[in-house]
């Protein structure tokens, strides 16, 4: 029998958890979760075995064409960071909100939010595998239109336009989170609108007696959910426009944008994009590390001042992504760029104190080591590991040395697939026992998974964090030669990757297979006959 | 093989995760005792109580390194006085064009590098192969960046901007300097 399943609240541990009596409503969840787990996980498989191809061709084991080698790299990105990460963490966010109390109202935006995921992830995968639309997953303006004879305008509109519908995705799950947090489940004792959104976003834990609640303590996994539904709401919309205008671009030869201002619409989305990842993570370490060291999340005041300055400042980072971007005489980037590198600093915040938080609820707790959880503590070292990372790549000074290199390649592989991705793992040992109704077929393959996982793919970053500080050139289908012997070394450690993934798999699969179900409730999960 | 300031972010990062897998390790560690003690030896108001000067401790951190940085940013090092060479630098999807193509040690040059289409980067690297200089080509504009050589030899600039299906291609082979 595993024992990687959630625990129990401990009596009076957790007040706001919730064991949600809504049956109905809890199944429906499970089962549009477990759809974004299956189908995320799906388009892991497929970015995965992309983001392979790349680094065997840059190694000079296998022969890829240039233009494919960079359509393959456009995909790559855009799946494994959106398509599989992205959408997992979306989806896994309302299990977890359903957790603490808070059950999805409709599902109106959350099925907008799967079917235009999926649209437009089906329309990236054929525009650049099939169309060879190779501008990577940034497409920096104006590159779509000069595609060198590789692609059409036409392609370029049709790819644009797909990464609309992952826009729209994000909008609507957006405004989906905030439907649920600013409700009714807040347990407002006055039940107003200021008060309900001064609760959502952790005014109840700053002023309690101003904003009370039924609930004695808000959930804190609520505020990284609804600041991060804010801030990439208003994040989206700025990206929007840029794709709108290459789609009017596409069909109008005439039209054009100013590239400078086309960099600034990019990272204005580009750079919190990174959050749509991160806080729903955080918000799913809020959750479950509590449950493993059986006591409440230690956090205090400081953690929802830390929240609010994510609220604002995320929206104000974007520029240190165009640190390099001084021409002479513009002074308005340069301005930016001085502005914007504390105000990046000041993101560190969020992090530092749930770090902290995190930390305290372990510290001499009772913690119950399993799989699931050790896949959390590893995947909350990496974010520190990333997150120092995060701090030399916000530092302008350094951009010389940095900037489009493998170290930035290196930096956001830790940071996406070591700290988000390893809790995506530890959610799905965590979550799916009581999603599926059956527990895992074999722990012990877990810990071989995670193992190795964590042993190659800290490998293979570390590798192209060196090179980069060696000044490897970050998208180069073949890297000079003086980078070999580290990609070399680094294939080796992808295939401890590669293999870890499979034991997961056949895990997975075994686990599937297996029946009959041991918790007859989650039946309906599967479609079965059983109300 | 990497620069100084290369080699400086390393140390100055790996000082800092050594410190904290210390600190994990002991966190990690000190679940045995609360295995013990059923994890009810740990005063949760006094941690907190400290999470905010935890909070106070990271700002100033930040705070002096924003004030050791800053003034360091690619555009406050870049100044207007004059330069004993301008070398014009301008991308092109799938090369460089470079005038003129050769300079003396002990020159100050000054590359003025912008793109004729998409945005390029110029990215030189002396003959031990390491990145000195990094400057983004952007159509439209210019961006100026100084040097003053040392080292004689033939020095190498790649495109470190992608732009396109040959951007690995993207080289210019020989920028010379000379005695």
């Amino acid at each position: 029998m595993t024992t990687t399943a959630v625990p129990p609240a401990p009596a009076g541990a957790l007040p706001y958890d919730s064991e949600m009596p809504m049956a109905l409503v809890q199944a429906r969840t499970r089962r549009f979760v477990l759809r974004i787990i299956w189908t995320s996980t799906a388009f892991l498989v497929i970015s995965g075995i992309l983001g392979l191809l790349l680094r065997l061709r840059q190694a000079e084991v296998i022969s890829l064409g240039d233009n494919f080698w960079y359509a393959v790299m456009t995909a790559h990105g855009i799946g494994a960071f959106i398509a599989w990460a992205g959408f997992f963490l979306m989806g896994i966010s309302f299990w977890v909100l359903m957790k603490v109390g808070f059950p999805i109202r409709s599902f109106a935006l959350p099925e907008v939010m799967y079917w235009t995921m999926v649209l437009g992830v089906i329309g990236i995968v054929l525009t650049t595998l099939l169309s060879g639309f190779a501008g990577s997953w940034v497409f920096l303006y104006p590159l779509p239109f000069f595609s060198a004879g590789q692609w059409s305008d036409t392609v370029t509109g049709v790819f644009s336009f797909s990464v609309l519908m992952a826009g729209v995705s994000i909008l609507a799950y957006c405004a989906a989170i905030l439907q649920t947090t600013i409700s009714p489940a807040l347990k407002a004792k006055k039940d107003t609108l200021g008060q309900r959104i001064g609760l959502t976003f952790g005014f109840g834990l700053l002023f309690p007696s101003r904003f009370k609640t039924g609930r004695g303590k808000e959930p804190y996994p609520v505020l990284p959910l609804a600041v991060n539904a804010v801030d990439m709401f208003l994040a989206t919309l700025p990206f929007a426009l840029l794709l709108v205008f290459n789609i009017i671009q596409s069909v109008n030869n005439g039209f054009s944008i100013n590239v400078l201002l086309a960099g600034n619409l990019l990272w204005a989305f580009g750079h919190p994009v990174v959050y749509l990842l991160l806080f729903p993570a955080a918000a799913t370490y809020y959750y479950l590390i509590p449950r493993y060291a059986g006591r409440e999340l230690v956090a205090g005041k400081a953690v929802a001042v830390a929240w609010l300055i994510a609220l604002t400042m995320n929206l104000f980072v974007w520029a240190h992504h165009l640190y390099m971007n001084y021409p002479d005489g513009e002074n308005v980037q340069q301005t930016l760029g001085t502005i914007m590198q504390p105000t990046t600093y000041a993101l560190v915040l969020p992090s530092a104190l749930s770090l902290y938080s995190i930390a305290a609820t372990i510290w001499r707790s009772n913690f119950q080591w399993n799989v699931a959880s050790k896949f959390l503590v590893a995947g909350i070292i990496s974010w520190l590991v990333a997150g120092l990372q995060g701090i030399i790549n916000a530092t302008a000074a350094f951009q010389e040395t940095l900037h489009n290199t493998l170290w930035i390649v290196g930096h956001f592989h830790n940071m996406a697939f070591l700290n988000m991705g390893l809790l995506i793992f530890g959610a799905m040992y965590a979550f799916l026992p009581e999603l599926m109704g059956k527990p895992w077929w074999n722990e012990r393959l877990g810990s071989v998974h995670l193992w190795g996982t964590v042993i190659g793919a800290y490998g293979w970053v570390t590798c192209q964090m060196i090179q980069g500080l060696e000044g490897a050139p970050r998208r180069w289908a073949v890297l000079p030669e003086q980078y070999l012997t580290l990609t070399h070394i680094s294939l080796g450690f992808l295939g401890l990757l590669v293999a870890a993934q499979l034991v997961f798999a056949y895990n997975l699969w075994t686990t599937l297979r297996k029946s009959p179900f041991d918790d007859p409730s989650a039946v309906s999960v599967r479609g079965g006959t059983q109300a | 093989m990497m620069t100084s300031l290369g080699t400086g972010i390393a140390t100055g990062y790996l000082i800092f995760v050594a410190l904290g897998l210390i600190i994990a390790t002991a966190i990690l560690w000190s679940t045995k005792a609360g295995r013990r003690d059923k994890g009810v030896g740990v005063d949760i108001e006094r941690a907190e109580r400290a999470e905010p000067w935890w909070g106070v401790f990271v700002v100033v951190l930040l705070a002096i390194l924003l004030g050791f940085t800053i003034w360091r940013a690619p555009w406050f090092t870049e100044d207007d006085s004059p330069r004993d060479v301008q070398v014009k630098v301008e991308g092109i999807q799938f090369g460089f064009l470079v005038q003129p193509t050769k300079v003396r040690t002990g020159q100050d040059v000054q590359f003025n590098v912008t793109s004729k289409d998409v945005n390029h980067a110029m990215a030189l690297y002396n003959p031990q192969g390491q990145m000195i200089m990094n400057v983004m080509a952007i159509p439209g504009y210019t961006i100026s960046r100084s040097y003053r050589f040392t080292e004689p030899g033939t020095y190498v600039i790649r495109c470190l901007e992608f732009c396109g299906y040959q951007h690995h291609k993207m080289i210019y082979p020989a920028f010379q300097v000379t005695a």
